[in-house]
């Protein structure tokens, strides 16, 4: 990690970030496009945690679904992450697909490649012993390839090693798996299995499937599609902070109905297992990365090889 | 790493900060940079220039961060490795200020706390916390000093914290494996019992020998501990394990140790599985969860 800042030319805006602003910059040397992520270094923090952890999980996570992070340039008043240039992200991708008012999904081989290169570089960071924590499609970045990394890991955590609780300020709310927004602080590598499974049903439909604006209307666009859980179906929740004993009861909802309402594709019955096997109430019944990208939905990739 | 490995691990963890823990940072900073000698007192400074004059010793330096910031044991016991990482990187002949050695284990301190809690202080608040000695700027700049050696490598992986905190972490691993021992032999014990069919005696069922290295026991703790366990049961630790942590200053709270032959049949039935996290239980009752 050696380079200065008069090695890249800055160019337009990309976007802003949780914690930075994200220009377009080309390096001068190489003539490669690349992203440069602007920390604006307050004094009286020091340098934010989040860079901190971004940088040093970054530095070891070396796979093709999730970006590479090339170098860092540190200077007094800034610090600059240089990344693997992206095309454009996720959401703005199914943004652009939208045409006038009538909001539409991806094409079904489309939504099934996007979200296997998801499975394999969520599967590379809990191998690696990483929660990234903040999965949605504005931190799924896409270049003109059709290939899907995983990007801003400023709400990452190393897991693994007995250190202390965690927060539950995490995840974008729309993603945000329902023992989370309940207050459970042992979560593990099943908080981002949820958020894959709302990208998913996104993907399909073209709209976020639970749109909640608060803690509480979260929940309850959960429970009315996932049905509300009970003591037998997921046998802690009663003992999580927030539980709400006083909830009506709901029964689950036939996924497969409301996915199949947005698209005019055939959404098959492999697929919705797939779907309900990430949006299990219980974060312990939530598949894992690993057995999602073993889904028979995937077969055919299988045969390929 | 065997399973007591892990388990004195999790002890170690979630127990209060200790005067052992800090004696074993100071030393642990100290050999950083061991051609600083900390603990001799400084030659006489200019006058006028009173700082160097104020600078408290390295173990009193950190028993204050640890008192103001009620620092997570875990987040204060991972700047060994960070420390250790120093020691590994920096010259053997490295030299510096006598306030080098103060720098370098807050700069460990922040990135440990930075890295390993979802919130921490700023650093605004560290400078506050070193009353007086180091001012913002250059807490600011000896975190970016201390990220730039260790090239933003600030992952802490479970085997370091076993190599680096091994001195502390020996004597609960030790517990751990004579409570196992215990445990088998009373196992036995317990079988030849049920061969002969006798009735069981309560002398037979509180054979278990507390080691109390390293606990503290609040005297007023529970009555029950000391009846149950047939006076077996030492208050007095070689030790000492004064409680610096304000958090963990309230009052201890110790289960009182399961009745050993309660049911005997719900002994025998005990799967392995189950036993496991009985032993820990056990152990973690008498460290005072």
């Amino acid at each position: 990690m050696s380079s200065s800042s008069s090695q890249f030319k800055q160019l337009e805006k990309l976007g802003n970030g949780t914690y930075a602003t994200v220009y377009k910059g080309l390096n001068k040397t190489t003539g490669i496009f690349v992203a440069l992520k602007e920390v604006k270094l307050d004094s009286e923090e020091g340098t934010p945690s989040t860079a901190i952890r971004e940088i040093s999980l970054m530095k070891e996570l070396k796979h093709e679904n999730i970006v590479r992070l090339y170098d860092v340039i540190h200077t007094e008043n800034k610090l600059t992450l240089v990344f693997e240039y992206m095309d454009k992200d996720l959401k703005n991708y199914m943004d652009s697909r939208t045409s006038g008012n009538s909001t539409r999904g991806l094409e079904l081989s489309l939504v099934k490649y996007f979200q296997w290169q998801l499975f394999e570089g969520v599967t590379f960071c809990h191998e690696n012993k990483i929660l990234h924590r903040d999965l949605k499609p504005q931190n799924l970045l896409i270049n003109n390839k059709g290939q899907l990394k995983l990007g801003d890991f400023g709400l990452a955590r190393a897991f693994g090693i007995p250190v202390n609780t965690f927060s539950t300020e995490v995840v974008t709310l729309w993603y945000r798996a329902p023992d989370v927004l309940m207050g459970s602080r042992s979560y593990s590598t099943s908080i981002d299995m949820w958020s894959c499974g709302c990208i998913l049903a996104e993907m399909i439909t073209g709209k976020p499937l639970f749109p909640g604006t608060n803690d509480e209307e979260q929940l309850k666009l959960i429970f009315d599609i996932m049905g509300t859980p009970d003591e037998q179906l997921w046998p802690a929740v009663t003992s999580l902070p927030k539980y709400n004993r006083n909830l009506p009861k709901k029964e689950p909802k036939d996924l497969k109905k409301l996915l199949q309402a947005h698209t005019k594709e055939i959404v098959d019955d492999q697929v919705i297992d797939l779907v309900t096997g990430l949006l299990q109430l219980n974060p312990d019944a939530r598949l894992t990365a690993k057995q999602a990208l073993h889904h028979p939905w995937f077969g055919e990739y299988y045969q390929q090889q | 790493m065997t399973r007591e490995h892990k388990n004195a691990l999790r002890i170690l963890m979630k127990s209060p900060v200790t005067d052992d823990m800090i004696k074993f940072l100071t030393h642990t900073t100290l050999n950083v940079l061991p051609n600083i000698n900390n603990e001799l007192p400084s030659p006489p400074v200019s006058p006028g220039n009173s700082k160097e004059s104020k600078l408290p010793s390295l173990k009193t330096f950190i028993t204050k961060l640890v008192r103001y910031t009620n620092v997570y044991t875990s987040t204060l016991l991972t700047t060994a490795c960070y420390l250790k990482k120093l020691q590994r990187i920096l010259p053997k002949d490295a030299n510096g200020l006598p306030s080098t050695i103060h720098r370098i284990f807050l700069a460990c301190l922040i990135l440990s706390a930075k890295f390993h809690n979802d919130s921490s202080p700023l650093n605004k608040h560290w400078a506050e916390y070193t009353d007086g000695l180091f001012s913002l700027e250059d807490v600011n700049l000896m975190e970016v000093q201390l990220l730039a050696l260790l090239n933003w490598d600030i992952r802490i992986k479970e085997e370091d914290l076993f190599i680096d905190l091994r001195y502390l972490l020996e004597p609960i691993i030790r517990d751990l494996e004579m409570s196992a021992q215990r445990k088998r032999h009373y196992k036995q014990q317990q079988q030849q019992q049920l061969l002969k069919a006798g009735p069981l005696t309560k002398d037979h069922t509180n054979s278990k020998v507390y080691n109390q290295r390293n606990i503290s026991i609040d005297s007023n703790l529970s009555s029950l501990t000391l009846t149950e366990s047939n006076s077996t049961v030492s208050l007095h630790s070689s030790r000492s394990m004064s409680t610096l942590n304000s958090r963990s200053s309230s009052p201890l709270y110790a289960k009182p140790p399961k009745s050993y032959v309660p049911n005997i049949n719900q002994k025998v039935r005990r799967t392995e599985a189950s036993e496991s996290d009985w032993d820990l239980e056990d152990i973690m009752a008498q460290y005072g969860f």
